[in-house]
């Protein structure tokens, strides 16, 4: 390696190219080059199986493929004492595809529910992101028939599954399973209500029940 | 159906139990103007006159409002705003969000053979969905049946606006016992030929071939509206528009 690897580096830094380094954490890729993202210590972890000489019938050689390159990252010092160099600082938590969310329902329309993303998996978000629920990922069957008012209100908070990134503003999420749709309702009197079917639910003080979308308890 | 006093009602009133229905076999119902505070509280939230009914055991409030709020299964005048994909944006009141219609929710439309409507025309339809969450929807045919039962474009005409009371004496079953209004069939005997609309959200449509005709049934039911004219004045009205188109 002809460049020494610089131990500090600061947001836009350059760290090395695409064809020595791997991205790792804290890194992103610029023109084929590895940039830092962050401001802190650079760490090169080396691959799994250092790439030996291989005997090969042509003198033509592959370049080596990713896996075989050292992953670099950068990694943001903890403030406590006694850390390790290479532990790092609980990053914040970004809803992924696959995962389940906890959210609460901002809006509705006919043809979908805008919620906000609070929770996902164990971890409570810093910043809450707006997802929506579209009329037709509601529930796996009768996709057409699917009312939105008799799903979601305003308020609920809903267990639902991240199904893509989607844009700039939006993820976008799906209760089309039966443990996922309304664990939280509260009724038109202000009473939290209590399941009854999967699509109903019930406040214990009125009698009135209300139709939901309603997620099957654990 | 049998009514017995009518007191004056302010919100917040405590009602008498004596005049609170009490029929064991059906639930007691509670209509518009009236709000259930569990467990046993019956409380007014707006000013008029406390109705009951003792066959179908329900009671409910008698005001005059001109702010329509609308409620699923009635039956309105709206007006094409413009056109979206797949519905129309109509206006069923002024200064609220627009109700929606689906582009296929008439007689026998397909995407096709739907009727196009122009912004600015008037339908007769009736509200679907009405919550305080959503923007309320429309619907021109009978979700159950495919059909229209009357409802549908207006073709021609002219609108009046009247107040919400006068629109819902006008629809009842007994308009001439019940709600006094007889002017329209005054009207009638008088050889005027025309076709009425009412819309519960405070519009009549009026058509017909004769745009005089037309003008003096609207100019009817407006001083019917304004004056809160019982049936004798009805009559003497009726008289003078007719001898005045003569």
């Amino acid at each position: 390696m002809t460049t020494s690897n610089p131990t500090l580096a600061i947001p836009g830094q350059l760290l090395g190219s695409t064809s020595r380094y791997q991205p790792g954490p804290g890194t992103h890729i610029h023109n084929h080059n590895v940039h830092a993202s962050l401001m802190g210590t650079v760490h090169i972890a080396q691959p799994a199986k250092a790439p030996g000489p291989v005997k090969r019938l042509t003198k033509i050689t592959p370049a080596p493929a990713p896996a075989e390159l050292p992953t670099i990252s950068v990694t943001v010092p903890t403030r406590s004492a006694g850390s390790d160099p290479a532990g790092q600082k609980k990053r914040e938590v970004l809803p992924e595809v696959g995962n389940v969310v906890l959210c609460r329902v901002i809006r509705i329309t006919p043809r979908q529910a805008v919620v906000a993303i609070l929770v996902c998996g164990d971890t409570v978000l810093d910043a809450e992101w707006q997802g929506l629920i579209r009329v037709q990922d509601v529930r796996a069957t009768e996709k057409d028939r699917v009312k939105i008012y008799e799903s979601f209100r305003p308020g609920d908070i809903v267990r639902a599954e991240v199904i893509s990134l989607g844009d700039q503003a939006n993820y976008y999420l799906s209760t089309a399973r039966n443990e996922l749709g309304v664990i939280l309702a509260t009724s038109e009197a202000g009473n939290a209500m209590h399941p009854v079917s999967w699509k109903e639910y019930r406040d214990p003080e009125t009698g009135l029940t209300e139709l939901r979308k309603v997620a099957k308890p654990y | 159906m049998t009514t017995t006093e009518r007191p004056l009602v302010l919100p917040g009133d405590p009602i008498s139990p004596d005049l609170i229905p009490s029929s064991t076999s059906k639930p007691l119902r509670l209509g518009p103007g009236l709000r259930h505070v569990p467990p046993s509280d019956i409380v007014p939230v707006v000013a008029g006159q406390l109705i009951t009914n003792h066959q179908k055991n329900s009671m409910w409030v008698e005001y005059n409002n001109n702010r329509y709020i609308p409620t699923p299964g009635d039956l309105i005048i709206a007006q094409i705003l413009r056109s979206g994909p797949d519905l129309y944006f109509t206006s069923i009141s002024p200064y609220t969000p627009p109700a929606t219609l689906p582009h296929l929710s008439f007689e026998s439309a397909t995407k096709k053979t739907r009727p196009q409507l122009a912004p600015g025309a008037l339908v007769y339809a009736r509200v679907v969905l009405a919550n305080k969450h959503m923007d309320p929807e429309i619907e021109c045919v009978s979700q159950s049946t495919g059909k229209s039962d009357g409802l549908g474009e207006l073709k021609g005409g002219m609108v009046f606006d009247v107040s919400l009371q006068f629109a819902r004496r006008l629809l009842m079953a007994k308009s001439k016992e019940e709600g006094k209004v007889e002017v329209l069939e005054l009207l009638g005997g008088e050889g005027l030929v025309f076709e009425i609309a009412v819309g519960r959200n405070g519009k009549v449509w009026v058509g017909g071939e004769d745009v005089k005709a037309i003008v003096v049934v609207g100019r009817a039911l407006r001083e019917t509206d304004e004056g809160g004219l019982g049936v004798e004045a009805q009559r003497k009205l009726v008289r003078r528009l007719a001898k005045g188109m003569k």
